[in-house]
């Protein structure tokens, strides 16, 4: 009987301590966390995007080959160049490009719904507010015109990043007070933008 | 007797401007500074870099954080410079690149000291292809020197990427010591900016359980040492080049040591299980010194 009760807890210790081990595993890595379960015509949506993605990827590495070789020691008159080449190539290989090619209606009503929940509560709003006041000045928010050398960044929430579809090292969500851009990362061409992205 | 009285008058007129001359005062920009006085050992064989933030501004105070930098280095000949973001403020162009790094630092340059940036959030991309910069080309990198670990993170854009790879980097690191700089403070006291709460929410799990010992920061304009958080010290050094004058909140609670009245650099020095620190104004004040015990 005793050897019985002394099963018995060395059993529900034993789940204890194995339910305790999964909790922290997975708040240890809440970043790298998979995104919140979502749903059918939410996944198409995100889909679709990708595909825009990708599409745009390859087309930005066919024009980068004029532009000239970038090395990791490069003097500020190479990356001046490479960087005012890359620029060119990509407007002028887009000059067509028209707003919410990337932020189609369902995409974007993802992203909202996204940004809305990752918003709420107190610490959120704090962010919201430094947002809010990062120093975009001078950024012209149009597709194909690229963001302003000499405005600041605002910094992507760690928390957001891991929600939002992921992107290629070559992009970079950005937010210019409540609208969303998608910006190229070395020239800062504007891609596309979703305006009043914010709540 | 009165050649011997005039002989004495003299002699003691002598002394007394020897006493009474204060040491000679260098001058920055019209600015008196206080003669140099190394806090750290020198010890045989140790480490020994310096941090400077938020420099980029070009403007006659970044240059002479610069200055008192280069007289420092004759004394304590140190072999890098960890940049904490904010490298460059308002524009790339070429001629900034010149205006607002290489020429403040150019002794240094030219003594062969090498700079190891970060970005912050004036920084555009392709700063991690600048030469002088030894980013290799990459927004986040790690490089070792002696038995430390250095971590340059993207604080701006803290992707999964970038997560996933700083638990690899960490899981395998060997070092004994792990020192992460990065541009935006997970702690701080300033009132412009302060604490970044989200980013410390993602880092911070992963600091602690990788035992990170010095995290190293900028984006707020002033000087602040932490008190340990979590067994882990934190610095913000943000005034290389801009400074936000009283914008340190004296109640905060989590302050060891703050100074917002003028520009800074900090020295550091690495011995075995001991990290040395200093912290002097641009006119050389020590605004804070001490010693880091190694976990």
């Amino acid at each position: 009987m005793k050897k019985r009760y002394i099963f018995i807890w060395l059993l529900v210790l034993a789940l204890i301590l194995a339910s305790g081990v999964a909790v922290g595993q997975k708040t240890q890595n809440a970043a790298l966390a998979e995104p919140v379960v979502v749903s059918p015509a939410d996944k198409a949506a995100v889909d679709v995007f990708e595909k825009q993605v990708k599409g745009y990827i390859e087309l930005r590495n066919k024009v980068r080959e004029n532009a000239p070789k970038l090395s990791k020691d490069s003097t500020p008159e190479q990356i001046h160049a490479y960087r005012t080449t890359l620029e060119n190539s990509i407007r002028s290989a887009r000059s067509n490009a028209k707003r919410g090619e990337f932020f189609q209606p369902a995409t974007a009503d993802f992203i909202r719904r996204t940004l809305k929940l990752e918003f709420q509560g107190k610490d959120r709003q704090e962010l919201r507010e430094k947002i809010f006041e990062t120093e975009t000045q001078g950024v012209v928010l149009r597709v194909n015109y690229p963001y302003a050398q000499t405005a600041e960044f605002s910094e992507m929430p760690a928390t957001l990043l891991t929600k939002l579809p992921q992107l290629p090292k070559e992009l970079r969500y950005r937010f210019v007070g409540r609208n969303m851009l998608l910006v190229d990362r070395e020239s800062d061409v504007i891609i596309d933008f979703m305006p009043d992205a914010l709540p | 007797m009165r050649r011997t009285h005039t002989r004495h008058f003299i002699f003691a007129l002598l002394i007394s401007a020897i006493l009474f001359t204060p040491a000679p005062a260098q001058k920055l920009n019209g600015h008196s500074t206080t003669p140099l006085n190394l806090t750290l050992p020198m010890k045989d064989g140790s480490v020994r870099f310096a941090v400077i933030g938020d420099t980029g501004s070009g403007t006659a105070q970044q240059r002479d954080v610069g200055d008192m930098m280069i007289k420092y280095h004759a004394l304590f000949p140190f072999e890098f410079v960890l940049m904490m973001g904010d490298n460059m403020y308002g524009g790339e162009a070429p001629q900034d690149f010149e205006k607002k790094f290489a020429e403040p630092y150019r002794a240094l340059l030219n003594d062969k000291v090498k700079f190891y940036a970060t970005l912050g959030n004036h920084d555009q991309a392709l700063q991690v292809n600048y030469e002088n910069f030894n980013m290799n080309g990459k927004e986040y990198y790690r490089f070792k020197k002696g038995n430390i670990a250095f971590y340059s993170l993207n604080s701006n854009y803290m992707d999964k990427k970038q997560v996933q790879w700083l638990e690899d980097e960490l899981g395998r690191e060997t070092a004994a010591w792990k020192v992460m700089f990065f541009h935006h403070p997970p702690y701080s006291s300033a009132k412009k900016h302060g604490s970044d709460g989200q980013l410390r929410e993602v880092v911070e799990p992963i600091f602690l359980k990788y035992g990170v010992d010095v995290v190293l920061t900028g984006h707020d304009h002033v000087y602040e040492r932490m008190k340990p958080q979590k067994g882990i010290y934190y610095f913000v050094s943000g005034a290389g080049g801009k400074l936000r004058t009283g914008d340190i909140d004296r109640q905060s609670g989590i302050t060891e040591k703050s100074y917002d009245r003028d520009l800074h650099f900090m020295l550091f020095e690495v011995a075995g299980d001991q990290m040395y620190f200093q912290a002097i104004s641009r006119t050389g004040d020590t605004i804070d010194s001490g010693v880091i015990n190694r976990r």
